[in-house]
């Protein structure tokens, strides 16, 4: 079918006055007609996949996503994939410990993580080959978009985001996905993405417009923290907030001609839903972790990275479909201070700070959506954009490295899945000798996009369109149906 | 017999299949160059084909030398893998394309026979494609119709390829196309195109779906100049009735934001409204009056800005500061369009001291200038064709990097101040070469004007080629030059161009109203590339003055301005208008106290704040589309709750702390709100609920409440 670009269409044909009535009564609720159509049209998207996929293990398993992004590139061999035969100059100083999964063994400094493995798939056979060099934000790009950047330069430095950007997956979920709660559709925990100068590459809607844009907060959830959009102001209290909504429903109303005009703009609706996100507070609250036990909050670790995790299960147990978590060091930071590009130094850092506080974290998140029983229907993803070089102290990247450093490797290296239907207990894949690249089953980031799409119950080849209207592909990735149990 | 025998050798040799004629068109029809196939840009499962066939040569040889040629069996046709897997005989991850008992398949099974020939090039392709019918007019949906495809070849010949042509609709919910029976079904009331496709030909066959319900009688408006004519020319024929004009004030808020980014201030909507002068003289003298002001130049700088990508990101900070300044000046003056893009495109020098030379460091490479200058400037996207033809155009790869050609020899060097940077033309080593077999490409005009002289073959040199360049672009004679122009600047007014998107012209994307555009086009070139007497041109028409307000005939139409559109505001507009209407001050950082956000110099200024969150472009790509004026629920929480509107209306020193202080009635101060906020007295019932509002509670914060809601109607947020 030929499409010729154009603006978005404005005025509604397809839907017909009857389900605009229908709209308008659960308005409140938060179904803008923005949404409504993109319902729509996600709905015959959605049965098409069901037809495509009827039966298939995991298909439309997941309602929620837990994206936990380890910026930065975690060194597989010394955390998720250690290689205790190796020559030591590629084993390294940490020895191996047990886990819950049979035969599988993961870093000594993992301890919690080993005994929480009964819940997920901890897959060692990530890998691809980037193009050209393989610094953090173009392989950041690869990992949340789906697509390799195309605009790289020599160093390998990318520009800043922009509406010509692929966008992250969680900006396509908040698209296909409309709310049914008054709660936010995206939340990016607890800072953007970022490498040197270069902040939000990869973490943005991109060419689906800054509507769909994650909700970003900016604030460390350890300290007391600020949300004035989404909290009553001082000077603006509930009944306040009410009167001036009666007299913007009355200021509207007498200018019958301009509403009809606009009555396919869904302004009402997002205007409800503004004011149900304010007044209800079930946002803010979700949010708010002074509502948790102290003893829970220190469970998952009393810093910003362990703090964000708990915040991410309250925004899914809120109804929020798709929360980032973001390892809270520039990704291209100094290892002394818990960055995991671990150039300069890798085995202090990652023994002292780093692995304890991934290790409480990650592990207490899986134990505690287990037993609140919302591992059923939200996937936790634990990933980073690459793995680290097997052999310490040689450059891989181009990037100097300390005697004791490993580089970037992004031709094999390790995540951590859990929920939706994900086998619980289970290794996917391996990794040869040296842990340098798949030796069975290898899983290109693509893929493990396409199976997230997947448990959404999103078809991955389903056609999107850039801002230029042209097609393009949601994701060129294979379902990995094998990762469920 | 021996005769008879010669006759039929001679037939057999007419009727020989070629690759050409015959199969091509095949390979384009079943799909298999299309993207998703064999035409990606990776080919599929090893086979790769141009896209869409654009390039039969490279297919041919694709076909006979990949596999070392084991895609065919000369002597049993019907191995060949070119009819196994499209037949799926052996598997084939495209499925089936055809069946064995096909004409597809009988035709490459006889050219296979024949030795597969590829035909020759100067006879076996097609010269032209004629549709019938040239046009359709429906008298109701439901009606249809059948489409007739010709080919024409060198030697006069003709063939029927309607089966094998690709027919598209722009608007299939106006205009259904069934391929298999080749005909065009009318959905509902509209307008849409036909797109036809043939061995890299092309045609279009325009649609019209008449409203069938009857009583239409065409009731004349009053016409303000010739473009309501030509407007309702094409109205009255697709029985649409326009809306009439729009009231004094509304008019007034519609102009003053169009022209000049900015809202009418109480006093001056007071007055226009009592001024008892006719209508439509009152309207141009108020017209004239808003281009004379300092804000229509800032205004329309910030425009221009966006599309040159004024930015201190590739300007740096003086260097943008320079290039805003060169845009405003150029602007202020009303120097012709024609000569400030010539300007720009044969600039040189210093970026400080020749800040027009800026142009040439925002995108600092040929092909980037070459994409940006023909889409700012002809509002062609030429895009595609950098990696294969253009799909839906007739520009080619070839075309692209001739184009091109033209600013390889433009050099960027550092100059002696920091931040510097030197445009010079190079002297050697520049040539522009083809990414396929690196052969030089000569500089060579996309289409030809009449009266540009040729180009040379030889000895082009650098700077040469940019002034034959723009002596080519702005010419008179240039047929997308000034038609681009015309049509973006008809969309800042309507909210979408005669030809929409804008940027994207082709043939494929045709006028709503093309004598509209043409008129209008020439009467721009007749009068020396005026913008200034381009927008009051549109601005007088009665289609501009229109009103929201739809009749029975027009409510449907959302493409023929038989009536005006509400357009929410643009990020720097709502921003000035906010503080306008609040009396806050605006204070960004980094420019001085009372800097509007229209005179910002780019979007460094305010940066991920109300503006950006509002859609503001950030000047990264030369498209109009990086505006975004859809509304998001980021932007309503914005609004209601944060801090832009509610602090505003809450500023000490502003418009509501001053009335009241001032010891106004109650009703001066409800009028006063509703002409600063929605420039318009309020009507009784809106003044009377505003006045009990008013006695409810405390006077202030009620009036702070009455301004909050006015703030947040539709009212303020779009234009109407």
């Amino acid at each position: 079918m030929l499409s010729i670009p154009g603006r978005a269409v404005r005025n509604c044909d397809g839907v017909s006055r009857r389900e605009l009535m229908r709209i308008g009564s659960i308005g409140m609720m938060g179904l803008g007609l923005p949404n409504f159509l993109a319902q729509k049209a996600s709905a015959a998207n959605e049965s098409a996949a069901a037809g495509k996929y009827a039966g298939a293990r995991g298909f439309g398993q997941a309602k929620s996503v837990i994206m936990i992004f380890l910026q930065g590139g975690p060194s597989h061999i010394d955390i998720w994939d250690p290689k205790p035969n190796a020559a030591a100059n590629i084993r390294g100083e940490f020895k191996p410990i047990p886990t819950k999964i049979k035969g599988t063994h993961i870093s000594e400094h993992m301890p919690m993580m080993a005994q929480a493995l009964d819940k997920a798939t901890l897959i060692r056979s990530m890998s691809y080959t980037p193009n050209g060099l393989f610094n953090h934000t173009a392989a950041i790009y690869q990992m949340l978009t789906g697509y390799p950047p195309d605009k790289v330069s020599p160093s390998g430095q990318l520009e800043p985001p922009n509406g010509a950007d692929f966008p992250n997956i969680g900006s396509h979920i908040s698209k296909m996905k409309p709310m049914t709660e008054p709660v936010l559709p995206f939340v990016e925990l607890p800072r953007p993405l970022q490498e040197s100068g270069i902040i939000g590459k990869g973490g943005a809607a991109g060419f689906l417009g800054k509507a769909y844009d994650p909700y970003r907060m900016y604030q460390d959830p350890v300290k007391p923290i600020q949300l004035d959009d989404l909290s009553l102001r001082k000077d603006v209290p509930a009944d306040r907030l009410k009167d001036r909504f009666a007299l913007l429903k009355g200021i509207n109303g007498s200018m019958p001609d301009l509403e009809k005009a606009l009555d396919s703009y869904a302004i009402d609706e997002y205007y409800g839903k503004a004011y149900d996100l304010v007044l209800s507070g079930k946002a803010r609250d979700a949010f708010d972790l002074t509502k948790e036990k102290d003893t829970v909050r220190e469970r998952y670790g009393m810093h910003t990275f362990g703090q964000s995790t708990l915040m991410a299960r309250r925004l899914i147990e809120a109804g929020t479909k798709f929360v980032q978590v973001n390892w809270p060091s520039v990704a291209n930071g100094d290892p002394e201070t818990t960055a995991w590009d671990t150039h300069a130094a890798n085995f202090g850092p990652l023994k002292n700070l780093h692995c304890p506080k991934l290790d409480r974290s990650l592990s207490a998140l899986l134990e505690d959506m287990d037993q609140r029983g919302m591992l059923k229907e939200t996937m936790v993803v634990a990933i980073g954009e690459f793995g680290r070089s097997p052999k310490i102290g040689v450059s891989t990247s181009g990037n100097s490295n300390a005697p004791d450093g490993r580089d970037h490797w992004p031709y094999c290296y390790s995540a951590v899945v859990a929920g939706a239907g994900i086998a619980r207990g289970v290794q996917y894949g391996e990794s040869d000798a040296t842990a340098s690249s798949p030796k069975e089953k290898p899983v290109h980031p693509n893929d493990l996009l396409a199976t997230v799409y997947y448990a959404l119950g999103v078809d991955p080849d389903m056609e999107i369109r850039n801002h230029l209207n042209q097609p393009r592909e949601l994701v060129k990735g294979k379902i990995v149906t094998d990762l469920f149990g | 017999m021996k005769l008879f025998l010669l006759s039929n050798a001679l037939v057999a040799c007419l009727m020989a299949e070629t690759y050409l004629k015959d199969v091509a068109p095949i390979l384009n029809k079943a799909g298999c160059t299309s993207g998703p196939c064999h035409g990606a840009a990776k080919g599929k499962n090893g086979f790769k084909l141009s896209l869409r066939g654009y390039d039969p040569q490279f297919d041919y040889e694709a076909l006979l030398y990949d596999l070392s040629g084991r895609r065919f069996n000369r002597a049993e046709p019907g191995k060949s893998l070119m009819l196994t897997k499209p037949t799926q005989e052996i598997p084939h991850g495209g499925g089936q394309r055809f069946e064995q008992t096909s004409t597809y398949y009988k035709t490459i099974f006889n050219w296979i026979a024949q030795g597969v020939p590829f035909g020759d090039p100067l006879k076996d392709v097609v010269s032209a494609l004629a549709v019938e019918p040239l046009d359709i007019a429906m008298a109701k949906p439901g009606e249809k119709l059948g489409l007739k495809v010709m080919a024409s070849y060198p030697d006069g010949s003709t063939r029927n390829v309607t089966r094998e042509a690709t027919i598209e609709s722009n608007t299939p919910d106006v205009a259904r196309i069934d391929a298999v029976q080749a005909t065009v079904a009318g959905e509902r009331t509209g307008e849409a195109t036909l797109l036809i496709r043939y061995a890299g030909k092309y045609a279009t066959i325009p649609v019209a779906v008449l409203n069938p319900k009857a009583g239409f009688v065409w009731k004349p408006l009053v016409q303000h100049n010739y473009l309501d004519q030509l407007i309702d020319a094409k109205l009255q024929k697709m029985k649409i009735q326009p809306s009439g004009l729009v009231n004094d004030a509304a008019f007034l808020r519609r102009v003053s934001l169009d022209l000049t980014g900015q809202l009418p201030a109480p006093d001056e909507v007071r007055a226009f409204v009592t001024d008892v002068t006719p209508g439509k003289l009152k309207r141009s003298r108020k017209i004239d009056q808003l281009m004379a002001r300092p804000a229509y130049v800032d205004e329309w700088t910030m425009k221009w800005g966006d599309l040159l990508q004024s930015s201190r990101k590739f300007l740096g900070e003086k260097g943008t500061y320079g290039f805003r300044e060169w845009i405003h000046e150029s602007l202020a003056a009303n120097k012709p369009y024609d000569g400030w893009v010539r300007e720009l495109i044969t600039s040189s020098g210093s970026s400080y001291e020749s800040p027009e030379a800026n142009f040439y460091r925002t995108t600092r490479d040929a092909k980037a200038t070459m994409e940006k200058t023909t889409q700012v400037f002809m509002g062609t996207r030429m895009v595609c064709a950098q990696c294969h033809d253009h799909p839906f155009e007739k520009w080619t790869q070839n075309q692209y990097y001739e184009m091109a050609a033209f600013f390889s020899g433009v050099g960027v060097r550092p100059g002696y101040e920091v931040g510097e940077e030197i445009i010079y033309n190079q002297r050697a080593d520049f040539e522009m070469k083809h990414p396929k077999d690196s052969r030089v490409m000569m500089p060579k005009y996309l289409v030809a004007a009449v009266g540009t002289p040729p180009l040379p073959e030889h000895d082009f040199d650098a700077r040469k080629r940019r002034e034959a360049f723009a002596n080519w672009l702005t010419s008179r004679e240039n047929p997308m030059f000034a038609k681009s122009a015309v049509n973006r600047v008809w969309s800042y007014f309507f909210g979408r161009g005669i030809i929409d998107p804008v940027d994207d012209i082709r043939a494929s994307n045709p006028p709503v109203n093309a004598a509209l555009l043409d008129a209008l086009t020439k009467d721009f070139i007749a009068h020396n590339f005026d913008l200034r007497y381009l927008m009051r041109t549109i601005v007088n028409s009665r289609a501009y003055q229109a009103s929201i307000v739809t009749n029975e005939w027009n409510a449907g139409d959302s493409t023929n301005f038989s009536h005006m559109t509400p357009r929410r505001l643009g990020a720097e507009q709502l921003m000035d208008a906010v503080a306008q209407a609040t009396g806050a001050r605006p204070n960004f950082p980094e420019v001085p106290e009372d800097t509007l956000a229209s005179q910002l110099p780019d979007p460094h200024v305010g940066k991920e704040g109300f503006l950006d969150l509002f859609g503001r472009p950030t000047r990264e790509t030369a498209c109009e589309c990086e505006r975004r004026t859809e509304l998001s629920l980021p932007q309503a929480l914005n609004l209601v709750n944060g801090a832009t509107i509610s602090d505003a209306v809450a500023d000490p020193k502003g418009r509501v702390a001053k009335l009241v202080l001032s010891g106004r009635s109650d009703t001066a101060l409800v009028e006063e709100l509703y002409l600063a906020a929605l420039s318009r007295l309020p009507s009784k019932a809106e003044s009377g609920s505003g006045l009990a509002y008013l006695a409810g509670g405390s006077r202030t914060g009620r009036a702070q409440d009455l301004l909050w809601a006015l703030l947040n109607s539709k009212a303020f947020l779009y234009s109407w």
